[in-house]
């Protein structure tokens, strides 16, 4: 098989002083979706900003692999520019930040770090509203301030907007479904579909299979207490949804 | 010595020699006045509750109060580019340059200086008297009392210049906009201009006083740009009169190196008389910006609004009260104050003071004061699309700004207002995009 687009490594990770992942391991190849599930506060989120970068996260011991590269001893911007894109649960409203201009200096900074000139102005717009379509998103939404009075479903149909226009080589895309209605979460499916490719990867971190019957994953993995606990194909995310998560906890090991 | 015995002997022996600059005899001006007040009153010090972030230090240590003597006013390469329909009048070390050239407008007047003298100090209540001490100092030594009219729309640009690191710049203007009349003022406080080593003690004391009286219905947008060096010290008074109707809207911003206080005092005498501040503040390096707003509503249905936003970085000190009254008199009144801070320096401060004083019962009153260093979530929002650290905190100081760079006007001085900001916040990024 080949090289995994990112491989981790026995990680662990504290927070505020308290261990959050015992060890875990994960390999992603170009190509593929992946679905991480698991129970409130088995460190599904930290996973996701850990590997964005986010501070306060102390990684006590394990190695990232990013395309090769040493993805840990990367800044968060850094990440980004090499192709990383993280979905936020819940993402910030910066109002005074037009939403075109991060979108445009987002993109730029990518384009920079791979030594290609700036976009031009009218096709960045283009592309952006082409993108907006495919999101449904109100293109006056472009010129308001960054999520500033959007609502919940605005903000996770911008996410996943950020996401078309950026086409990063690895999606992390945490709790994206949470908070949307059934129409909504048609159209997020929809983005994230469009996103697939062999050379790209996508980690969905969700609660609920609901999402995996518009985006179907390649891979499911339940995490439980920090490790990895089981993982599976699609089905293991249907038999979830029957069981819910307590058969696999007991098989989880103990935190020490 | 005292600074105030130092400052009434100068005055005094000024007052002494002065023939008067027509040479015919000593005009009064309300100098005299303005020093018995000052006498009485004393120079404002850190005891007295709104003046205790106030740069009186560097007042203490002002060897000179009276304004330069009339000799090397050459200062014409300071200039900025004209503003578009203004009238401009140049203030060189306190004096009109050009021969005190009257603005070409026919709905501008210049009043016999006897209409200076008239005004009495600020604030007619006497409640805020303390807080315009400053402008009592202006009034004393402003070489060049200008008392201006207003009669149709207008629009006037008055710039301040020094002629030197080390001179003093005094001026006391008023205008009188009549019923109906408006005006766009655009005040521009460049000082010297060149930098100079930052840290030193200032050398030269700036203080301005202004006095508007707006008649029924009359408009003023009045945008203030403070981007004097750092080798004086600023101190700028201005009061405000409305009559019913009257819309002032004023724009305010401190992107000058030097310390700063302003003292501004409104009064929203007449019914639905209206009044919008926006102003902002950057300081950095030791300098201290303070602005003490005071506004009166004292008549039914009259609207007041403030906007402040800060950023101290280093070891600077912003600082913002807004003290806003609302008489028995002013039913149906409405106040909205929202002032925010940023600390950006391991040593800076932002101190936010907003009060509100409520004396009736029919009011809509809104205030907001929030203080505090860069959300990091923002930051990391930021950073996670790829943005360079320095890239996304210039966004995020810019969007605290950006309320204020709204309400300057003209549209042109906006580009210069923003650049001002960006090389006072020695912000590479933005001064780069705003070339």
């Amino acid at each position: 098989m080949n090289t995994a687009l990112l491989e981790i490594e026995n990680l662990r990770v504290n927070v505020a002083g308290t261990p959050v992942l015992h060890g875990l391991s994960l390999a992603v190849h170009a190509g593929e979706v992946h679905a991480i599930m698991g129970p409130n506060g088995s460190g599904k989120s930290t996973l996701a900003h850990v590997l964005a970068g986010r501070p306060g996260y102390e990684v006590t011991a394990g190695s990232v692999r990013f395309d090769g590269a040493d993805l840990l001893a990367m800044a968060p911007e850094e990440r980004a520019r090499a192709g990383l894109f993280l979905g936020f649960q819940y993402p910030v409203e910066i109002p005074g930040v037009n939403n075109a201009y991060l979108l445009k200096a987002a993109l730029n900074a990518r384009r920079r770090a791979r030594g290609e000139s700036e976009i031009d102005a009218f096709d960045f717009l283009d592309m952006v509203r082409a993108q907006m379509r495919v999101m449904q998103i109100d293109e006056a939404l472009l010129t308001r301030g960054v999520n500033e009075g959007f609502s919940g479903g605005e903000k996770k149909r911008n996410e996943i907007l950020q996401m078309l226009v950026l086409q990063p080589r690895l999606a992390l895309l945490d709790e994206t479904d949470s908070g949307l209605d059934i129409d909504a979460l048609k159209v997020v499916g929809r983005g994230i579909n469009t996103l697939r490719s062999p050379e790209r990867a996508i980690v969905l971190v969700t609660h609920y299979q609901r999402l995996l019957d518009q985006v179907v994953p390649d891979q499911v993995h339940v995490l439980a207490r920090g490790h990895i606990v089981r993982s599976g194909d699609r089905a293991l995310a249907l038999e979830l949804e029957r069981r819910g998560y307590d058969w696999l906890l007991d098989a989880a090991p103990a935190v020490a | 010595m005292s600074a105030l015995e130092r400052l009434l002997g100068e005055f005094a022996a000024l007052a002494a020699s002065d023939a008067g600059v027509d040479g015919a005899g000593r005009r009064d001006t309300g100098a005299d006045a303005a020093a018995a007040a000052l006498r009485a009153q004393g120079l404002p010090t850190r005891r007295d509750e709104n003046w205790h972030y106030a740069d009186l230090r560097a007042l203490e240590g002002i060897r000179q109060f009276r304004a330069a003597p009339p000799a090397q006013r050459t200062a014409d390469a300071q200039l900025p580019e004209p503003l578009e329909g203004h009238a401009r009048l140049v203030y060189i070390d306190g004096v009109l340059a050009g021969g005190s050239p009257l603005p070409a407008s026919p709905a501008l007047t210049r009043l016999p200086v006897a209409a200076v003298a008239a005004s009495p100090p600020a604030d007619p209540s006497g409640e805020f008297a303390g807080d315009a001490r400053m402008g009592l100092v202006a009034r004393m030594f402003a070489p060049e009392p200008l008392a201006l009219r207003v009669t149709g729309s207008a629009a006037l640009e008055i710039v301040h210049l020094a002629s030197s690191t080390a001179a003093n710049c005094h001026s006391h203007v008023r205008i009188e906009l009549d019923a109906g009349a408006s005006l766009s003022l655009v005040e521009r406080q460049l000082g010297f201009g060149a930098l100079v080593a930052e840290h030193l003690p200032p050398a030269a004391l700036h203080c301005s006083n202004l006095e508007l009286r707006l008649g029924a219905g009359a408009q003023l947008r009045h945008t203030r740009l403070q981007q004097a060096a750092g080798h004086a010290l600023r101190f700028n008074t201005l009061s405000a009169e409305l009559g019913a109707q009257a819309v002032y809207q004023l724009c305010q911003l401190a992107a000058g190196d030097g310390s700063e206080r302003t003292t501004a005092q409104f009064r929203l005498q007449g019914r639905a008389a209206s009044l919008r501040i926006a102003a902002l503040a950057a300081a950095r390096g030791a300098q201290s910006a303070d602005s003490q707003f005071s506004i009166v509503h004292a008549a039914p249905a009259t609207r007041s609004e403030q906007l402040f936003r800060g950023i101290a970085s280093d070891r600077a000190q912003v600082s913002c009260s807004a003290d806003v009254r609302a008489e028995a008199t002013a039913p149906g009144a409405r106040v909205q104050q929202s002032l925010r801070g940023l600390i950006d320096g391991p040593g800076a401060a932002v101190n936010l003071r907003p009060r509100l004083t409520i004396n009736t019962d029919d009011i809509q009153a809104q205030h907001g004061a929030t203080t505090g260093r860069l959300d990091e979530n923002l930051l990391f929002y930021l950073l996670a699309r790829g943005l360079e650290p320095a890239t996304a905190r210039s966004l995020l100081k810019w969007a605290l700004l950006g309320e204020v760079f709204t309400a300057v006007e003209p549209a042109p001085l906006r580009r210069a207002a923003e650049r001002a900001v960006a090389v006072q916040l020695r912000d590479a990024t933005a001064t780069e995009l705003l070339q």
